[in-house]
This record gives structure tokens, sequence and C-alpha cells, in this order.
């Protein structure tokens, strides 16, 4: 890990906390896909190159996922900034599978508060029954507003939390060559097999299914003659 | 149709206060505000009954919820009764949120996130990135304007719009696209993490995505691919510190 600037560390909470909001609240509009969020971190710390390992690697967990409804998933975008913050200025092989592993705690540890913060949306709403139930719309907006500043702060404090955690891995973890690239294929084998399992699940085992595999022999040749 | 523009931006920010309870509730609430400002003079009671109505209990794809807030604001202004607009809303749960997620989290996103990642291990960097964006949103605002208007056009009889729409048919055939990009992706992402590793590395990968597969398919919730990678980099640790 690079060292952060306080400058640039700020910078990343900022940007950790638009990825957050983006998961559900506002706007939605894929900033928090772990590809995006990560290049982007990548760019802040003056490392693209690591931004991009570690978001991708993310990105096939993140295909795992299909967030319907009220189901649990984890937040991997504050994950990917601080991922990235970690494995910035090391050689990605070295660095990958120990900032990986930190960006899977982080993004647990944001599905968690995710769910916490769905929680006090609705002890805020139980709060303002009376007002919603005399139509008052300033008790609409009022709900509204507070539900994406809780949803901020939890974005931020993820953030940080995660900058902290990768400075304390930084500091006090020290790896021997052949633990850091055996966390690194590990990550990337366990990355796959979760892109794979994602992908065979959304197939189902009509018509996609044959393009998926037909994808999946085409990406093979592609891979063997590059 | 009134404050559509603001209720529109309202719209990318329907799942702002997101509950177990209203689900997306509160934040329809919040997104009819603009457009039932005009029933405030016409009808001020009626008014209050819609605001209390519009945050109610609703659930469905944020990338459709416009078909109903469009359909819920025009049946106040037509004055339809209060129950049968609860129905409505209540009718429109279930369908708006099975084509929209099929629609867009397991369509539309895999597909362009797969282009993406391709893209990435072709040398596209930051155009990769900048395609993913630009393309998901011009689809997903182009869908939010379509499924407000229609929505208000069609009033109660938004069911019927939804049928003849293009939804349906983009729905059944998004499918392919996204698995023909996810994969071409899986491979190639493989590949460009893999080939500077020598043949025991890749075997090794390889042999973890194998296991993990199989493994997080045979215990399925209770060991999902996060906690499988975490369990698997925690052994090599061990192992590795055992001096093994």
């Amino acid at each position: 890990m690079s060292t952060l600037a306080p400058q640039t560390a700020l910078l990343l909470v900022v940007w950790g906390t638009l990825v957050a909001l983006d998961l559900v609240s506002v706007p939605q509009a894929l900033i928090s896909r772990p590809l995006v969020a990560g290049t982007v971190a990548g760019w802040l710390v003056g490392d693209v190159e690591a931004g991009l390992r570690v978001g991708a690697l993310l990105e096939l967990f993140a295909l795992d996922v299909l967030p319907i409804g009220a189901v649990w998933y984890p937040d991997y975008g504050p994950a990917a900034v601080a991922g990235t913050a970690l494995a910035a200025g090391a050689p990605w092989e070295l660095g990958l599978g120990l900032s990986v592993g930190v960006a899977l705690v982080l993004a647990v540890l944001g599905g968690w508060s995710l769910r916490q913060v769905r929680r006090w949306n609705a002890r805020a709403i139980q709060r303002r029954g009376a007002a919603l139930a005399a139509g008052e719309s300033g008790a609409i907006r009022m709900l509204q507003y507070g539900g994406i500043a809780r949803d901020a702060a939890r974005g931020a404090l993820l953030t940080g939390l995660g900058l902290l955690l990768a400075w304390a891995v930084a500091r006090g973890v020290r790896l021997d060559r052949e633990t850091a690239v055996g966390l690194t294929l590990v990550a990337i084998g366990a990355a796959l097999a979760a892109a794979a399992s994602g992908a065979v699940r959304s197939a189902g085992r009509g018509r996609r299914l044959r393009w998926l595999a037909a994808g999946a022999a085409v990406g093979t040749l592609l891979a063997g003659l590059r | 149709m009134t404050g559509g523009w603001r209720a529109l931006l309202r719209l990318l920010a329907v799942q702002g206060t997101w509950n177990y309870e209203r689900m997306l509730g509160v934040g329809m609430g919040y997104a009819a505000e603009p457009l039932l400002e005009d029933l405030k003079t016409v009808d001020p009671v009626r008014h209050g009954e819609a605001v209390v109505r519009s945050a109610e209990f609703f659930n469905c794809n944020p990338n459709l919820a416009g078909l109903a807030l469009g359909a819920t604001a025009r049946a106040e202004y037509e004055a339809v009764p209060g129950p049968q607009i609860a129905r409505l809303r209540t009718a429109l749960c279930s369908p708006l949120g099975a084509l929209g997620d099929e629609l867009f989290w397991a369509g539309l996103v895999p597909a362009l996130v797969g282009l993406a990642l391709v893209a990435v291990v072709f040398g596209a960097g930051w155009w990769a990135i900048a395609g993913l964006l630009v393309g998901y949103n011009l689809i997903r605002l182009a869908t939010a304007v379509w499924a407000l208007r229609t929505g208000f056009d069609a009033g109660m009889r938004v069911g019927a719009a939804i049928g003849r729409s293009w939804i349906p048919r983009a729905v059944a055939r998004v499918g392919p696209p996204a698995g023909l990009a996810m994969g071409l992706a899986i491979p190639l992402v493989a590949g460009w993490y893999l080939q500077g590793f020598g043949g025991i590395g890749i075997i090794g990968a390889l042999a973890v995505a194998a296991a993990g597969a199989a493994v997080t398919r045979w215990f399925g919730p209770s060991l999902t691919s996060v906690r499988f990678a975490l369990l698997a980099m925690g052994l090599l640790l061990f192992f590795r510190r055992a001096g093994l």
C-alpha cells in the first residue's frame, strides 16, 4: 500500500460514500459495481492497474449476486475502494490476494450494515406513523432525506474503516512471496468459481445456457490465442 | 403531466428509504409529490388521501417504478375510488418486480458487465468503464422516462399497456446476449489473470475454482462464494504458517 496523503484518503472516503449510496439509495447508476469503484479508486491513489485488477476480480464475485427485493447481498463498492488502496503500489501478483481478502471481509460487513440501515429506516417510519397517516408531504420528505443520510453515513464509515483496515494490514502483515502468490491464486480461483456459479444459475436450462456455453467456448479459444 | 421531470429525478432515489415494512413505499410517496401538486388546489381532501396512499407499501424493480407511479397519479386525478388504486398498486408489485429484475439485474447488467470485462482484458481500460456506465444509464433513463409517461397515459389500464409494450419482448430477448457475454468474459478474465503464473499456478487456481463451484453448489446458501473464498484463504495461511 502506498502511503496515502490525507487529501487522497478523504477523496477515497467521498468516493466510497458515493458508491455505497449508489448500490441501493441513489442513483443506481452502476458506479457501485466493483469494476467501476475499483478503477476510479485506483486513479485516485495513482495506480489504475491495481484498481482494474482488484475491481475486475471483485466483479466476478459480484456476478454471483442477483439483488432482488429483500435478499441479502455483500456491498462490493466501498470494499473495492479499500482493496484498491491496499493493492496500490505493489506488483499485483503479490498484493491482489491479500487485498481481495480484506475487500471480501468489508463487503460482508457492508451487507450487514445495509440491513441495519433498513431496520433504522423502518423505525424512523414507525416514529412518523401519525404524520404519514395524516398525509403530510413534509414527513415523507424528511424520511426520504433521513434514509439517504443514514446510507451515506454507512458508506463513509465503511470506507473509512476499510482504509484503516488496509493501513493496519499493510503495516502489520508480512507475507513471504510464495504465500502472497498463493493467496492471489486462491482469490482468482474462488472468483472464477463465483462467476461460473452465478452464470450457470442465472442461465437456467433454456436458450441462455446454450449461449453461455457458446460464449465460454469462444472465450476459452480467445484466451488461448492471446 | 405537471411535475413530470421532478418526479423522474426523484424516482432515481426511489429506494432511498428502503426498509422491510414499506419497502419502496416512502420513496414512491416522495416521487409522487410533484405529480400530485395540482390536486392540492383542485381537491385538497383528495390530495391528502392520495399522499397517504402514495407512501404505503410498494415494491418492484426501481427502473420500472415509474409505470406504477404514473398510473396511480393519473387514477388520483380521475377520482378513481381509493381502494381500487390501492389494489392496482398491489397488483403491479409482482409483475413490475419480475419483469424489471429479469430485464435489468439478470439481463442487461450481466450483459454489459461481461462486455466491459472483455474490453478490460483487451486493454480498453477507461473506455470499458465509460462504455458500461454510458450504455447502462442511457437505457435505464430512457426506460424511466417511458415508464412514467406510459403509466400516466394509461392510468388504471396500465396492465394492458405493459402487456402491449416492448418490455415483455425485451425480457425474452435479453437472456441470450447476457449468457454469451458472461460466457465470453469468464475464460478471458481467467486468462488475463493467470497468464504469468506458469503451469502449476494455473492448475492450482483452476482446482480452487472447480472445488469452489462444487462445494458452494453442494452446501447451497450456507456456503456462499464469498465464504468459500475467505475459508480457502484462511486455510492457505494456516497451512503456510504450519510449514506445509
